[in-house]
């Protein structure tokens, strides 16, 4: 294997058919990012029992931020406190961060989380996964990743982790559902999910390929040249309606002085 | 022997009963927004993961800059139209505006993680951020809106040199107004638009900020006619049923268009079927249609209405209730978060249900309340009412 440092394109792989539920992954998460008990940048989802004995089925989902191809959290942001590394995690500066909470909104996932307990002295902050740059930097996986027992959660190269995830739903098509998810959703993401289950029962939303910030942006793109033209058509319409009403008024006067004058002459 | 009593005269005040309750009010906000400050917005309000946005930017944020948009409607009728006849409505309603954008701007400073940097806004900007557009809108329509209003200020004071200083300067300030208004009232509908996954598709169109900007021209108007007939009602002045009947005359025509829009839209993008079988959401939006735009739409058709004072009254006050209704289905009703019981641990305690809490509605009305206040005492204190002619808006406007 690559060493980890040197991978151009970070991702992660999830396998909802290994995920034993076990939380290892969020413990983990909380110890090396030093998260308090009552918060966490990872979460497991559980769908809960499915299904009739002896054939019960039960399906659960490791959740944290999706490091998008391309972040509306990153799009969203006021004050650009989001930025996306080259190779892959998508970061949080606190130093910006207004805490407006529209990242909250524009994340189809609902990743960021925000300090609803703290007051202005602690400072309220958004938190959200960071992909452990402090530990991918020294050639380890992340937190969660090295934990994990069944190799649910890997980590790697997109690319590669994309053939090894058809190369398991081509060899068990009976097992996967036939998508990876993450592979074209919201522009892709560089967290990958495999399943057993549809997607939407894990609690993951049904995205199409193009990111939710597109019309956003591109409103946003027409947004000057529309003030300028805006203006420069409101200043024209200024000037043109005052011209036309002292011309009408002076047309009033000059009708006025005729009539006097004709009056003068009687 | 003979006690010698004697009571000092004491200042005494004899308030008015509702500047009483309006005070108490600000004052029960101001408590709550300290205890916001000490120990976070969880303490005070409902809000969540699930929920970051909540009451206030429905309330303050999305009412507040709706119920301003009576200045720049009003600003381009008699300056940039030049129908000066309508002057008399002017300052009344470039007060209402920047009464609104306070509103905004003092809830954004409760309703913001770090009220203290909300200037960061100025150093650090993202330009595809359509929230940055709208802070810097707020910002310099603020400046706009006190600049025009400031002649009246000066002259309150008597300081007519002043006021015929700014006058002379006023044009540039009334177009980049109108524009700043155009941009950030449809930008307010752009805000929505990262939210296609999560917005109801009845209301999530791309063309969110052309029907922002039509139906705010309409709560403009409506806005100058209710806070006319209120005003003179509680002031026991002159109504200027001629003007607010003329005025009146272009909602049907504004809203018609609205309508049209609205409804070529739903059938372009094929959403017709979600008219008739979405349960709650139908409900809100048939009641928000037949609310906001059908029912004024046709009360303001009717030249008897138009010309009664109970009727222009009713007919803005049914057309402000349901474009409000829009802007909370828009920002709020209509959007479906995550259910965050299927993957948020519960020790999180995030809610799936968002109903605000009293301390966070309470901060909403105590921000209101200063708004009436204020209000009120400039039309007691300043010359916000003014005679048609002899003014000095309608001086320079003659001197151009």
């Amino acid at each position: 294997m690559t060493d980890i440092k040197n991978i151009q394109h970070k991702a992660f792989l999830f396998d909802a058919t290994r995920c034993i539920d076990c939380r290892a992954c969020m413990i983990s998460c909380s110890v090396e990012n030093n998260i308090p008990m009552n918060k966490t940048r990872i979460w497991v989802a559980g769908v809960g029992l499915k299904g009739e004995y002896p054939n019960l089925d039960r399906a659960s989902m490791v959740f944290h931020c999706m490091h998008c191809e391309e972040p509306d959290c990153l799009s969203a942001c006021p004050v650009g406190a989001y930025s996306k590394r080259p190779d892959g995690p998508v970061l949080y500066d606190s130093d910006k961060c207004i805490g407006c909470r529209y990242c909250m909104n524009a994340c189809p996932f609902g990743v960021p989380h925000f300090d609803y307990d703290k007051g202005l002295i602690q400072g309220a902050f958004i938190d959200k996964c960071t992909m452990c740059p402090q530990r991918i930097d020294n050639g380890q996986e992340p937190a969660c990743v090295a934990t994990c027992p069944t190799d649910a959660l890997m980590f790697g190269e997109r690319a590669d982790l994309l053939k090894e995830a058809h190369a398991r739903i081509q060899a068990h098509p009976d097992r996967y559902v036939d998508h990876v998810y993450g592979e074209s959703e919201n522009g892709g993401t560089s967290y990958l999910i495999l399943s057993h289950v549809p997607f939407n029962e894990l609690g993951l939303p049904n995205l199409g390929p193009t990111p939710v910030k597109d019309v956003s942006e591109a409103v946003m793109g027409v947004t000057i040249p529309f003030a300028l033209t805006w203006g420069a058509i409101l200043t024209g319409v200024t000037v043109g309606v005052h011209a036309y009403n002292q011309k009408k008024e002076a047309a009033g006067e000059k009708l006025v002085d005729a009539e006097s004058q004709a009056q003068e002459t009687k | 022997m003979k006690m010698q009593i004697s009571i000092n005269p004491r200042l005494r005040i004899h308030p008015n009963p509702l500047v009483v309750v309006l005070v108490t009010l600000m004052g029960i906000a101001f408590i709550v927004a300290m205890v916001r400050y000490v120990y976070g917005i969880g303490a005070i309000s409902d809000l969540s993961y699930s929920y970051p946005w909540g009451f206030w930017i429905s309330f303050d944020l999305f009412t507040g800059v709706a119920i301003g948009s009576g200045a720049f409607v009003m600003a381009a009728t008699v300056y940039i139209f030049e129908l000066k006849e309508f002057q008399p409505l002017l300052r009344p309603s470039v007060l209402t505006g920047f009464l609104g954008y306070m509103m905004v701007v003092i809830a954004l400073l409760v309703d913001l993680g770090h009220p203290e940097r909300i200037w960061y806004m100025m150093i650090h900007m993202n330009p595809t951020s359509v929230l940055l557009e709208i802070g810097l809108c707020v910002m310099s329509y603020l400046t706009v809106l006190a600049i025009e209003f400031a002649p009246v200020v000066f002259e309150g004071l008597k300081w007519q040199k002043f006021a015929h200083f700014i006058h002379k300067f006023i044009m540039p300030f009334v177009i980049l107004g109108v524009v700043l208004s155009t941009l950030h009232q449809s930008s307010l509908g752009s805000l929505l638009l990262i939210q296609p996954a999560k917005l109801y598709p009845l209301w999530w169109t791309p063309i969110l900020p052309v029907l922002f900007f039509i139906s705010a021209v309409s709560i403009g108007l409506a806005m100058v006619i209710f806070e006319s007939s209120v005003s003179s009602r509680y002031f026991h002045r002159g109504l200027e049923i001629h003007l607010l009947e003329k005025l009146a005359r272009a909602i049907p025509i504004v809203l018609a268009v609205y309508l049209v829009v609205r409804f070529t839209q739903l059938t372009l993008a094929n959403d017709l079927h979600y008219l008739l079988n979405s349960g709650l959401m139908s409900i809100l939006f048939w009641t928000e249609i037949l609310v906001g735009s059908v029912t004024p739409l046709i009360l303001f058709s009717l030249k008897r209405i138009r010309q009664s004072p109970n009727g222009l009254l009713t007919g803005s006050i049914v057309l402000l209730v349901g474009m409000i209704l829009n802007r909370f289905d828009v920002s709020w009703f209509a959007v479906r978060h995550p259910d965050p019981l299927t993957y948020i641990p519960t020790f999180m305690a995030s809610n799936v249900h968002y109903i605000p809490s009293l301390p966070e509605i309470s901060i909403s009305v105590g921000i209101f309340s200063a708004g009436i206040l204020a209000f009120g005492l400039a039309a007691r204190y300043l010359p916000l009412f003014e005679d048609e002619e002899k003014s000095s808006t309608a001086l320079a406007l003659q001197a151009r």
